[in-house]
C-alpha cells in the first residue's frame, strides 16, 4: 500500500505538468529568495545612509534655522531699538517710563524678557526681575561685541531657562544705553524646528552638575531617557541612544561649549520611524513575492495543464489509431507547437486512412481496369454461394477469355493490350446489370458473377457481351476485333463450392476456346477432354527431346511439269502410348501455349537437313515447311536460325519454302511484311497457306514478298458440288498470276478437281490424289518410279526425279 | 568749508575788536604723532564762565549730512538748521544739555534752538540713521576746531588766567586741560595730545535712489 503510493507519487512527479510547475516554483523560489535577501540588506543599509543623511539634512537646516533665527530676532532688536519713540522714552530718564516702554516694544518683536543697560554696564531697567537694577549686566561680552558689530546674542541660562539673548545699542544716534532683548528657547521653538527638519529637537544645557533639559519635542517620559542618556561634555557616547527603549539616532550641535556652560541642541530620529518606509517596502516586496508564487504556481499549473492536456489527448488519439479506430480526429485547441502536432497527427490519421482505404482498394480491385479483382469476386462468389445455399438463388459463374490476346500484347505492346483490356472491361461491366460482379481475374480473363436470374440467364449474359465485342475496338486509332470464348458454371448443377464453380467455368471455357464457339455452359464430359489436354500439352514438351516428333512429306506437283518438284513437310507425333497424333489435336495447343516455335524450330532444321541430304543425293525437290503467326513473329531470330540451318545443310536458300497461313499474316500484318521482306532477301521463297480463308485483298498480298499462294482445301473440295467455289478457285489462280505469283492448289482428291484446275492453268497441286505425307524412306522410294505406290495413286503422274 | 571758517574769522576779528590781545596756538596730535582734525580746542578764562545773547549760528544739512560735523558755540547762542536738501529731515538731539526735536520740514527750519547749557548735543535725523552731527556749547567765546594739520588758533585773548581744553567728538578719553597765563599781545603753543577712534562710516544709500 505504502510502495504504491510512493510509487503514485512519484509517477506524480515524473508528469510532464509537475515537472514544469516544480521547474518554475523552484526558479522563482530561488530567484525572489535571492532578490529578497539582496533587497532586504541593501534596503537596510539605504536606510541607515538614509538616515544618516536625513540627519546630516536636519542638522544643516537645524544650523540655519538657528542662524536665521537669530538673525530675524537680532533684526527685530535693530528695528525696535531704533524706534524713534522708544528711543526718546529711554531718553526720558524715568525707571518707570523705561519699564513700560520695554514691556511695551518687548512685546512687539516677542521678546519673553527685556533688560536695559548704561553704557556703564549697568542694569537701568529688567521686566522680569527689578532685584537687578543697579546690578552689573551679566553678559558683559555681549555688549562688547555690540559695541563693535552693532548687535550680539548668545544662548544663555537664566533662571534655569534657556534663552536667545540679543543686545543692541539704543543710537540717539550715538550709543545712549543697551537693550537685552531675551527669547526663551522653549518646546515651542524645538516644535516648529522640528516640523521644519522632520528631527526630533532637544535643547540642553550643563554648567556643573548633569545635562539639564530645557526644550524638547520628545514626549516627557523620553525626555526623562533623553536626559539620562546625556553624558559627558559631548552629550552622547555614541549616535545611537537608547531613550525609553526606543532607538535614536542621535547628533549633537553645541551651541555654547564653555567648560562651564554648555549648551546643546540634540537632533534625533527614531529608528523605528526612520525606517519604517523600509520596512514597508520590505513587506511589501515579502508579500509581492508571495503574490507572484502563488501567480506563477498558477500560471505553471495553466500552462502546464496547456502542454499536457494536448499532450494526453495525442496519446490517447495515438492509443485508438493503435487499436484501429481512425474515425476520431485530435481537437485542435492552439496554434502553438503542440497544436501543430495534433494538426499533423490529425494529417497522418487522414493519411493512413486513405493509404488504408487504398490498399483495400488494391487488394480488392484490378488496378488496370478498376474492376474487383479475383479476391474481391472470390469473397462475393464465396457469399453469394452461401447465400444460395440458405436462400435457393440461382447464382452462376462466367469466365471469359479474350480470344488471340497474347498476339496484341506481343505485337502491338502491352500499352495497347491494356488499353483494350480496358475496354473490354468496361464494354463487359456496360452490357451487364449493377447487380451483377464483373471482375478481371488476371491477364485477358475476365469472370462475371450472375446472383440473380433464371438458368437460362448465363445464356442471355453470354450474347450481350458477344454483343458488346462486336464492335471493332479502336485503339490508337486501330481498329481491332476482339472476340472472347465464355465458360458458364451454374450453383447447384456444377458444384456448390466457389472452387468448384470457379474450376467447371475455366473447363467449360477452355472448351468453348477449343471448339471455338462463343461459350460453352459446362459439362463434366469436359474434365476428362480437357485433362487429356493438359496431359498431351505436358506430353509434347517432352516430345521433341524424345525424338517423338517425326516428319511426313507429302509431295506437290508441278501440273505444267508432271512431276514433283517440291514437299511439303508436316509434322507428325508418334507417341509412345497413344501411336500417332494428327497435327490437328495438338498444333492449336502448341500455337497456345507459344510451344509451337519450339516445335518450328525443330521442323524447320529437321527439314532442311533432309533436303540437304536429298539434295546430295540429287534428289532436287524443294522443302516447304509451315510457319505458324508466331513464329513469324519471332522476325530476325527466325531468319537467323533459317540461315544457320541452311548453311549447315549447304543448301541453297531457294530450295527453302515457307507456308505461311492468310491469318497469320492478318495478325500482324507489318510484323509479317518485313519478315517476309528479310526472308526473300535471304533467297527462301514463301507461299501463303490457305487463302482464301482470311479476308486479305489481293492488294495486300501484292505488297507482301510472297512467291506462291496456296488456294485453301475447302474450295478445291467444293468446285464439283458449287460453282461459285470453282469460280474463286478460277479467279484466285488468274489474280494470282497476274500478280506474278504461281498458284498451289491443296487438298486435291478427284481427277475432276485435277482437270479443272489444270484448265485454270493452275501451277502445281498436292492432295491424296498424287500421295498422302509420308516418312522420308517412303517418300523416296515412292519417287523412285512408283514402285511403292500408295494406295489409290496413279503411277503416271508421278514425274521423273 | 574753509569759506566758512574765514567767515567766522572776521566776525570774530569784529567782536574782539583790536586789542592788546594774547593768541593761543594750539596743536591736536594723537599718541602716534598724527594730526587731530576737528577737534575742539577752547580756553575758559579764569574769570568765569560767560554767555552770550542773539548769537545765532547755522547748521545746516547738505547732502543728508550734518554740515558741519562739529559745531562750538557759546552757551546763549541759537542755531537753526537750515536743510539744503529736496528730501526731509528730522532733527533730534536727545542729549542732557539740550533735548529738543524739529519734526520733518524742508527748507529753512520751522523754529531755532538756542543752547542755554554747557555740554555736549548730539544731533540726529530720525529719517536718516547715519547722519551725526555735534554740538560743543561752551561758556566761552574763546574756541577754535583744529584744521587738517590739527592746528587751531586762538586770538583776541585778554591777558589773565585760563584753562585750554581740547574735546574731540570721538576722542577714547578726555584731555586734562592745561592752565596757562597769558600776557598781553603774546602768542603762547599748547599741544594735546588725544586719541580719536575713526567715523564708523554707516551705511548711507546712493542719493540717487533719493531721487524718488
Amino acid at each position: 500500500m505504502a510502495s504504491r503510493a510512493e510509487g503514485g507519487v512519484l509517477a506524480k512527479l515524473n508528469r510532464l505538468g509537475t515537472r514544469i510547475v516544480l521547474f518554475f516554483v523552484a526558479l522563482l523560489v530561488l530567484v525572489q529568495g535571492l532578490g529578497a535577501f539582496l533587497v532586504i540588506q541593501a534596503n537596510a543599509q539605504i536606510a541607515r545612509q538614509a538616515m544618516d543623511q536625513e540627519l546630516e539634512q536636519g542638522e544643516r537646516v537645524f544650523k540655519q534655522l538657528l542662524a536665521q533665527n537669530q538673525a530675524r530676532l537680532e533684526q527685530g532688536a535693530g528695528i525696535l531699538s531704533a524706534d524713534f519713540a522708544f528711543r526718546q522714552a529711554i531718553a526720558t530718564n524715568d525707571t518707570g517710563t523705561i519699564l513700560s516702554v520695554l514691556r511695551n516694544h518687548g512685546a512687539r518683536v516677542g521678546a519673553n524678557v527685556m533688560t536695559l543697560a548704561s553704557l556703564e554696564n549697568v542694569v537701568r531697567a529688567d521686566t522680569l526681575d527689578p532685584a537687578r537694577i543697579g546690578k552689573t549686566f551679566a553678559y558683559p561680552d555681549l555688549i562688547h561685541l555690540a559695541g563693535i558689530e552693532g548687535r550680539a546674542s548668545s544662548i544663555v541660562i537664566r533662571d534655569d531657562k534657556l534663552y536667545q539673548l540679543v543686545v543692541v545699542p539704543v543710537l540717539a544716534p550715538e550709543p545712549i544705553a543697551w537693550v537685552g532683548l531675551a527669547f526663551e528657547v522653549d518646546d515651542n521653538l524645538a516644535k516648529d524646528l522640528h516640523q521644519l527638519t522632520g528631527l526630533e529637537v532637544t535643547f540642553a544645557s550643563r554648567t556643573d552638575g548633569p545635562w539639564r533639559l530645557h526644550a524638547s519635542t520628545l514626549a516627557t517620559d523620553l525626555r526623562v531617557g533623553l536626559q539620562g542618556a546625556l553624558t559627558g561634555d559631548d552629550g552622547i557616547g555614541a549616535n545611537l541612544l537608547d531613550v525609553g527603549g526606543e532607538q535614536y539616532e542621535t547628533r549633537v550641535v553645541p551651541l555654547e561649549a564653555r567648560p562651564d556652560k554648555r549648551v546643546a541642541a540634540i537632533l534625533q530620529k527614531s529608528l523605528q520611524v526612520g525606517l519604517a518606509p523600509f520596512h514597508r517596502i520590505s513587506a511589501s516586496f515579502f508579500w509581492l513575492t508571495l503574490a507572484g508564487l502563488i501567480l506563477l504556481v498558477g500560471g505553471s499549473l495553466v500552462i502546464a495543464g496547456g502542454i499536457t492536456r494536448p499532450v494526453h489527448r495525442l496519446a490517447e488519439a495515438a492509443r485508438r489509431v493503435q487499436d484501429g479506430d481512425y474515425t476520431r480526429h485530435v481537437q485542435v485547441e492552439n496554434r502553438d507547437e503542440i497544436g501543430e502536432l495534433a494538426v499533423s497527427f490529425n494529417h497522418m490519421l487522414d493519411g493512413i486512412v486513405s493509404r488504408e482505404k487504398e490498399i483495400l482498394r488494391l487488394a480488392y480491385e484490378d488496378g488496370l481496369t478498376g474492376l474487383p479483382n479475383r479476391a474481391m469476386f472470390y469473397e462475393q462468389l464465396e457469399q453469394a454461394t452461401r447465400l444460395a445455399k440458405r436462400g435457393g438463388h440461382s447464382v452462376a459463374v462466367m469466365l471469359l477469355d479474350m480470344d488471340r490476346f497474347k498476339a496484341i500484347n506481343d505485337t502491338l505492346g502491352h500499352t495497347v493490350g491494356d488499353q483494350a483490356l480496358r475496354e473490354v472491361g468496361d464494354r463487359v461491366r456496360k452490357a451487364l446489370r449493377e447487380s451483377d460482379v464483373v471482375a478481371r481475374l488476371g491477364g485477358d480473363e475476365f469472370a462475371v458473377l450472375l446472383a440473380t436470374g433464371g438458368a437460362d440467364a448465363p445464356k442471355v449474359v453470354a450474347e450481350k457481351i458477344h454483343k458488346a465485342l462486336e464492335e471493332p475496338l479502336v485503339i490508337d486509332g486501330q481498329p481491332m476485333d476482339m472476340t472472347a470464348s465464355i465458360g458458364i458454371a451454374r450453383f447447384g448443377e456444377h458444384g456448390e463450392e466457389a472452387d468448384a464453380l470457379l474450376r467447371a467455368a475455366d473447363v467449360a471455357m477452355y472448351e468453348a476456346k477449343r471448339t471455338k464457339s462463343r461459350f460453352a455452359i459446362y459439362d463434366p464430359s469436359h474434365d476428362e477432354r480437357r485433362q487429356e489436354f493438359l496431359t498431351l500439352l505436358g506430353e509434347l514438351r517432352r516430345a521433341v527431346e524424345a525424338g517423338e516428333l517425326v516428319l511426313h512429306y507429302q509431295p506437290k506437283m508441278s501440273l505444267a511439269e508432271d512431276r514433283v518438284t517440291s514437299v511439303e513437310a508436316l509434322v507428325r507425333w508418334r507417341h509412345p502410348k497413344r501411336g500417332v497424333v494428327p497435327p490437328s489435336d495438338f498444333i492449336p495447343f502448341a500455337e497456345q501455349t507459344g510451344y509451337i516455335s519450339a516445335i518450328t524450330r525443330w521442323v524447320l532444321a529437321r527439314a532442311i537437313e533432309q533436303c540437304g541430304v536429298w539434295e546430295r543425293t540429287g534428289l532436287r525437290i524443294r522443302m516447304c515447311v509451315n510457319v505458324s503467326a508466331r513464329d513469324l513473329r519471332l522476325g530476325d531470330e527466325l531468319v537467323h536460325a533459317i540461315s544457320s540451318s541452311l548453311q549447315a545443310a549447304e543448301l541453297p536458300a531457294g530450295m527453302l519454302c515457307l507456308e505461311i497461313t492468310e491469318s497469320a499474316l492478318m495478325e500482324d500484318p507489318r510484323g509479317a511484311q518485313a519478315t517476309l521482306r528479310k526472308l526473300r532477301e535471304l533467297g527462301v521463297a514463301t507461299s501463303i497457306d490457305d487463302y482464301g480463308t482470311g479476308y486479305s485483298s489481293l492488294a495486300y498480298i501484292k505488297q507482301l514478298a510472297v512467291n506462291e499462294l496456296k488456294i485453301d482445301r475447302a474450295f478445291v473440295a467444293g468446285m464439283e458440288a458449287d460453282q461459285r467455289n470453282a469460280a474463286i478457285v478460277r479467279s484466285t489462280i488468274e489474280l494470282g498470276h497476274n500478280l506474278g505469283l504461281s498458284v498451289v492448289a491443296e487438298g486435291v482428291e478427284t481427277d475432276h478437281e485435277l482437270a479443272e484446275l489444270r484448265r485454270y492453268g493452275c501451277d502445281a497441286a498436292q492432295g491424296y490424289l498424287f500421295a498422302r505425307p509420308m516418312p522420308a524412306a517412303a517418300l523416296e522410294r515412292w519417287l523412285s518410279g512408283a514402285r511403292d505406290k500408295p494406295p489409290g495413286q496413279r503411277a503416271d503422274i508421278l514425274g521423273e526425279v | 568749508m574753509s569759506r566758512l571758517v574765514a567767515a567766522y574769522a572776521i566776525s570774530s576779528m569784529a567782536l574782539c575788536g583790536v586789542g592788546h590781545a594774547a593768541t593761543l596756538e594750539v596743536e591736536v596730535r594723537d599718541s602716534a604723532g598724527a594730526p587731530v582734525a576737528d577737534a575742539a580746542v577752547y580756553a575758559m578764562p579764569a574769570t568765569g564762565p560767560t554767555e552770550t545773547r542773539g548769537k545765532v549760528v547755522e547748521i545746516q544739512q547738505i547732502d543728508r549730512e550734518f554740515v558741519p560735523y562739529l559745531t562750538i558755540v557759546q552757551t546763549g547762542t541759537t542755531a537753526t538748521f537750515p536743510n539744503r536738501d529736496p528730501i526731509l529731515h528730522h532733527v533730534y538731539s536727545f542729549s542732557p544739555a539740550k533735548s529738543f526735536e524739529i519734526k520733518l520740514y524742508s527748507g529753512r527750519s520751522p523754529s531755532e534752538v538756542t543752547f542755554d547749557k554747557p555740554g555736549v548735543v548730539t544731533l540726529g535725523c530720525n529719517i536718516h540713521d547715519w547722519m551725526i552731527g555735534y554740538v560743543l556749547i561752551v561758556s566761552t567765546p574763546h574756541f577754535a576746531r583744529t584744521d587738517a594739520t590739527g592746528a587751531a588758533r586762538l586770538r583776541e585773548l585778554p591777558a589773565g588766567s585760563y584753562e585750554v581744553q581740547a574735546w574731540h567728538p570721538r576722542q577714547r578719553e578726555a584731555a586734562a586741560p592745561q592752565s596757562v597765563t597769558l600776557e598781553a599781545a603774546a602768542s603762547r603753543p599748547v599741544a594735546f595730545t588725544l586719541d580719536v577712534a575713526p567715523r564708523k562710516a554707516k551705511y548711507k544709500p546712493p542719493l540717487d535712489r533719493l531721487k524718488y
